[in-house]
């Protein structure tokens, strides 16, 4: 078991390293001259020229890698344009947002879909199934932003029951921030107004996000139970007289449950990404509203930051997920 | 004890398919009394399965049945819903299952799902379920009455960690949970070695008499269904052609398909034609020169965990032409590793293969693609070892487009040519193998292995996925072939009857060593190795079930 | 050698030769035909198709695909004269969505194809060699798929600098890791299968087990991938163009039609609804179809 969990930090920095060696590539690709860039149109040339030795740009291409993995080592993410502040600082203060985002939308899509893909899978063809496919498919079809501005549409403006956009109102003093999750810091500090604030700002872009992973992970778990329950030692388990629910409820959802924690933790990265959209159309101040509005400025340093930050995160939820496997599954254990 | 637990009275039933509906059972009609064992031979596409499933109610998706009944002692159960089966299905009819692999779950442990069991019982006859202890108590039980050691430890352990034969004790003691009044087992032992056959047959004969069991057995082996059962039927395309005391059927066939099926059983106390015919030619067999030797050769495995397997150890052995050379042994004695090795389809960890002359162990590219017209390898799965997406035509033509510079109306000659040699119809070459059945796929790819002319050729288990009757003619034309062709032919095999009836001399393979080799009648008439004996006593009871009739 | 000479048959038609590949058309026809979402798939692709083909030629408004301005209709509900409205440069909606098929056909195409075209071999390449040349390629691989592709084409185009044609390059590098992890595992599936060793053993070449007899075995998956792949492009090439990296505002490309129109909410809803409703219909469409065609073409292997 150590050397497992040895081996898995191992994979994890190995990857970690190799993100940063993409970054640094992604960073190089550009066919222009980076400088110029960053210094905008109206530059003359001695700014430009100031910003390259700034950059490090005028250097040699291994000697600005090494710098680049140095500065990241250390912390050093660079310092955003557009704010002036060090982009390490900036993560920190988006980030929670984003987490919290991202977990409550994770775990909607996980206690929605999962029950729902096996109710479509035992009542496969049925009504029930039909409405499944229907909500599964047109789940991952349907556009982030657009659904995004239909269900500010209808629930904010036409019902008004939910704000449009924003983490919190103006008005209302945040909780002390313990965890950096609104939810959970206002009900450590009591204050539940806070806390049904905070509910109702997220439930819209929450949904939003989770829609489509929902419905993939619906989709995989109705497939997998579908087969899970032709497989022989579900026939064998029938023909020993278990009753059709314990068979469904126990052992054909246990077996049914390792290819949807691959596809959660798939899906887990594909929110990360998508929070760039669903947080531009809802306000949302986390790291994907951050990576976007640098990216329009030109300012990229926080953009590689974001991604970094991403990446590093859905490499943990794979961990995670790989952990997940092995307690579930006995035959990955003896490794 | 005469009263009538089963009876299946002109049941007939028909599974829906695209091309139509499909007649799988027709007008079955049988009776089981209490404290009968029933056996049902038939061969794949029989019917059996389906037959017994119905039984159980877990039959085939989209079937529809077309006539008759089921009754199960007293009530008729041939159209019962869900909760009527519960009352049923396992705790008074129970099924023992072919693979032990695929019929366990992989992520429960074998007491947890043994004592689910137990609990699934409690539940269906209102008694209560029993607490944790006590279902752990009664699972051991189970366990140590399958004749599995250490019962206490092997609770907690999973499907994985355990044996083949093991494995199927787990699923006899599930199925004898409930204390069932019938027990069906579908073929038990066809997924087993056979010397764990022999044990497992055993273990079931002597449940029957302990726990004074009602069976009813399906099985394509005659000796497993001699052993247990007292009264068999015998299927055919769906329909009962044959049933009585099973003494009675297999001493004195009434139906022309039971006396072929009995007279495909090669007989393994017959001594083989070929000697005779070579005492009666008198002939002094001219020097024989080898045409393929191995030396020191040896597999070694990594295994994901890090650590070593040895698939072949250290074997030598020499192939002289014109000769069938056997090998024998288990699964997992290493034979088709050693089988891909002598053919360079695996290579050698350590060791020399010698091919006329040749070194071939070293070699690689061009001039082993040149080697490799003169050897050829015919595989045990005649359903896998064709691309289902080429038609039989193209999969002939392949080894001449791969290795000859013809054209593309020569390759179709040649074609149609080792079609005529196979004995298979021409215009064959239009279809693809999913329309072939089972015998006809393996003539195609025999035909494939001889397009090239080779003179050796490997037939590894070249009949072990066929039923027994097309085994036979398989056999049979190999030999035909031989003859025209003037072939070498390395054959392996576990079935060791088949190794009397054809081989001139064999090796005897046990987890990558060879415990026995030489003249193969003089291994058989004298078997050194407990190993062997073991080997050649399983083949027996087959061959002895077969050859009741005078 | 047995010389029995067969009496000569009269040669076979061409339905009697085929016989059996005509059975299974008609077998996939029957199949897709018995299913509603199969159906409507086709029907949207077909629909879509039909529209990036003909579109420029049967729009009402055609120079208001080009940026045209009539300040006297600008924002304008839906009506008889313009079925969708009009935006805010009085342009008709309804033309600018209908010629925005062919921009999103266009992504589709070249992100699908860039990526199954690199993909492909390399993941045959890698699940057939194994040993060093797999661990490169599959290494390279996994680290693409370690961030998620929005995020990783969000940087790239940052990088690169807004447009479309940097958009569809940037998905496109993110896109054909996802093509060698499909084809590679199918390949490690295939390689065991005895076909492959029995080609090797009649000396068969490495390229020719790769064209005969895994590629074959793999186009299934692949077909139904790039099915599907063809919504999922258009989907995220519309995300890039909704933050505002994708085409410069003129051009009629749904995302940046959505983007410019958020502006506009909620009074004038429909600049934003259309364009939307256009892009979900295209993706569903694939999406279906993809999956229809998995239904029949590859029953067993069913996780995305």
């Amino acid at each position: 078991m150590l050397s497992f969990t040895l081996r898995k930090l191992l994979t994890v920095a190995g990857t970690m390293l190799g993100i940063a060696v993409l970054t640094f590539v992604i960073t190089n690709i550009a066919p222009g001259d980076p400088a110029r860039l960053v210094a905008g149109p109206n530059a003359t040339e001695d700014m430009v020229e100031t910003i390259r030795s700034e950059y490090g740009l005028d250097r040699p291409i291994v000697e600005q890698f090494v710098i680049y993995m140095k500065d990241l080592m250390t912390g050093d993410f660079g310092t955003s344009i557009v704010s002036t502040r060090p982009v390490l600082d900036e993560l920190l203060r988006y980030a929670p947002a984003t987490i919290e985002l991202v977990l409550v939308a994770m775990l909607l899509g996980i206690v929605v879909g999962v029950p729902l893909g096996m109710l479509s899978a035992v009542y496969k063809d049925g009504p029930i199934d039909h409405v499944t496919r229907i909500l599964s498919i047109s789940g991952v079809a349907l556009p982030a932003f657009w659904f995004g501005i239909l269900m500010q549409l209808y629930f904010s403006v036409e019902l008004g029951w939910l704000p449009v956009s924003g983490r919190l109102p103006l008005v209302a003093r945040p909780p002390d921030m313990v965890t950096g999750s609104l939810l959970i810091d206002s009900l450590i500090s009591g204050n539940f107004k806070t806390f049904n604030s905070a509910l109702s700002y997220i439930i819209l872009p929450a949904i939003v996000l989770s829609f489509p992973c929902l419905a993939s992970i619906l989709r995989v778990n109705r497939a997998e139970m579908i087969e899970v329950l032709q497989s022989d030692y579900i026939v064998a388990a029938r023909a020993h007289g278990i009753s059709s629910r314990r068979i469904v409820a126990i052992y054909a959802l246990k077996n049914a449950l390792l290819p949807t924690l691959a596809m959660i933790g798939l899906r887990f990265g594909w929110m990360l990404g998508s929070t760039v959209l669903v947080e531009t159309v809802f306000d949302w101040p986390g790291i994907g509203l951050y990576a976007v509005s640098s990216a329009l400025a030109s300012d990229f340093k926080p953009v590689i930051g974001v991604t970094l930050l991403i990446g590093f995160l859905f490499i943990i939820a794979n961990t995670l997920v790989d952990l997940a496997y092995a307690w579930i599954d006995p035959r990955l254990r003896r490794a | 004890m005469s009263d009538t637990l089963l009876d299946i009275d002109g049941y007939s039933l028909d599974i829906a398919t695209f091309d139509g509906p499909l007649h799988v059972l027709k007008d079955i009609n049988l009776t089981v009394r209490r404290g009968d064992t029933l056996g049902i031979v038939g061969e794949s596409g029989s019917g059996k399965t389906v037959l017994v499933r119905s039984v159980m109610g877990i039959g085939p998706k989209n079937s529809d049945v077309k006539a008759g009944t089921i009754t199960f002692d007293g009530q008729d159960i041939t159209r019962l819903s869900d909760k009527g089966w519960a009352k049923i299905r396992g705790v008074r009819i129970s099924m023992i299952f072919q693979d032990p692999m695929t019929y366990l779950n992989p992520l429960f442990s074998i007491g947890r799902q043994i004592s689910d069991v137990i609990a699934a019982h409690e539940r269906a006859a209102g008694e209560g379920v029993s607490p944790k202890s006590a279902r752990r108590h009664r699972t051991e039980e189970l366990l140590d009455q399958v004749g599995l050691p250490n019962p206490a430890d092997l609770f907690d352990q999973y499907p994985h960690q355990l044996s083949g034969g093991m494995r199927q004790r787990v699923l006899i003691a599930m199925a004898l949970a409930g204390k069932p009044d019938l027990l069906i087992a579908d073929e038990p032992t066809t997924a087993l070695d056979v010397t764990v056959q022999a044990q497992v047959l055993d273990l079931i004969k002597s449940l029957v008499k302990k726990l004074n069991l009602t069976v009813v057995m399906i099985s394509h082996d005659i000796g497993a269904i001699a052993t247990i059962a007292s009264r068999c039927a015998v299927m055919y395309k769906g329909e009962i052609v044959e049933q009585g005391e099973t003494n009675d059927i297999l001493g004195n066939p009434q139906h022309d398909y039971t006396r072929q099926l009995l007279a495909a059983v090669p007989d393994i106390e017959a001594k083989p034609a070929r000697l005779m015919a070579a005492e009666a030619a008198s002939e002094a067999p001219s020097k024989p020169t080898k045409l393929l030797e191995g030396m020191n050769l040896r597999k070694v495995y990594k295994t994901r965990a890090g650590g070593e397997f040895t698939a072949v150890n250290d074997i030598s052995l020499a192939v002289n032409t014109g000769e069938i050379f056997g090998v024998v042994g288990e699964s997992g004695s290493g034979k088709s590793t050693l089988a891909r090795m002598l053919l360079r389809l695996v290579d050698p960890t350590a060791g020399d293969i010698i091919f006329e002359g040749q070194n071939i162990s070293g070699i690689a590219g061009e001039p082993l693609r040149k080697i490799r017209q003169h050897m050829q390898f015919v595989f045990q799965n005649p359903h896998s070892a064709l691309n289902g997406r080429h038609t039989i035509g193209d999969a002939i033509g392949e080894p001449l487009r791969i290795q000859r510079t013809m054209n593309r109306r020569d390759i179709n000659a040649r074609t149609e040519a080792l079609l005529d040699i196979v004995q298979l119809p021409r215009n064959f070459k239009y279809r693809y193998p999913h329309e072939l059945s089972g015998g006809q796929k393996q003539r195609v790819c025999i035909a494939r292995a001889i397009a090239l002319n080779p003179r050796l050729l490997i037939l590894d288990e070249p009949t072990s996925a066929l039923d027994i009757s097309v085994q036979a003619q398989v056999l049979d034309f190999l030999q035909e072939v031989r003859k025209e062709l003037n072939l070498t032919y390395v054959f392996i095999s576990h079935d060791l009857a088949v190794i009397r009836q054809i081989c001139d001399r064999t090796i005897v393979m046990k987890r990558g060593d060879i415990v026995e080799q030489g003249d193969t009648e003089q291994i058989f008439l004298h078997p050194a190795e407990d190993y062997t004996k073991a080997l050649i006593e399983s083949g027996r009871v087959t061959s002895r079930a077969a050859n009741m009739r005078a | 050698m047995s010389n029995t000479e067969h009496p000569s048959a009269p040669p076979m038609t061409f339905a009697e030769r085929h016989a059996s590949q005509i059975r299974q058309v008609r077998l996939y026809a029957h199949m897709f035909r018995g299913s509603f979402s199969s159906m409507l798939g086709l029907a949207l692709v077909i629909a879509f198709l039909f529209l990036a083909a003909f579109g420029p030629w049967i729009v009402p408004y055609p120079e208001d695909t080009l940026g045209a301005v009539h300040m006297g209709s600008r924002l304008l509900p839906p009506s008889a004269e313009h079925w969708f409205g009009t935006d805010e440069m009085g342009a008709d909606i309804f033309s600018r969505v209908i010629v925005g098929a062919r921009t999103s056909l266009w992504i589709g195409i070249v992100i699908t194809g860039l990526g199954a075209l690199v993909g492909v071999p390399l993941g045959i390449i890698a699940g057939y060699k194994g040993g060093w040349v797999r661990a490169c390629i599959m290494r390279v691989t996994e680290l693409f798929l370690a961030v998620p592709g929005l995020a990783l084409a969000l940087a790239i185009v940052a990088s690169l600098g807004p447009g479309l044609t940097n958009c569809m390059v940037a998905l496109a590098i993110v896109w054909w890791p996802g093509y060698v992890r499909l084809v590679e595992a199918k390949t490690l599936a295939v390689k065991e299968e005895l076909f492959v060793e029995s080609a090797r053993s009649i000396g068969a070449r490495t390229p020719w087990i790769l064209w005969h007899h895994i590629l074959p075995n793999c186009l299934s998956p692949i077909i139904v991938k790039m099915s599907m792949d063809m919504g999922m492009a258009i989907l995220a090439a519309a995300g890039l163009g909704f933050i505002g990296l994708g085409a410069p505002p003129p051009a009629p490309e749904w995302g940046a039609m959505v983007s410019v129109a958020r502006s506009y909410m909620p009074d004038w809803w429909w600049y934003s609804f259309f364009p939307g409703a256009a892009i979900f219909l295209t993706v569903l469409g694939f999406n279906l179809l993809g999956d229809g065609l998995r239904d029949i073409l590859d029953p067993r292997s069913h996780t995305r």
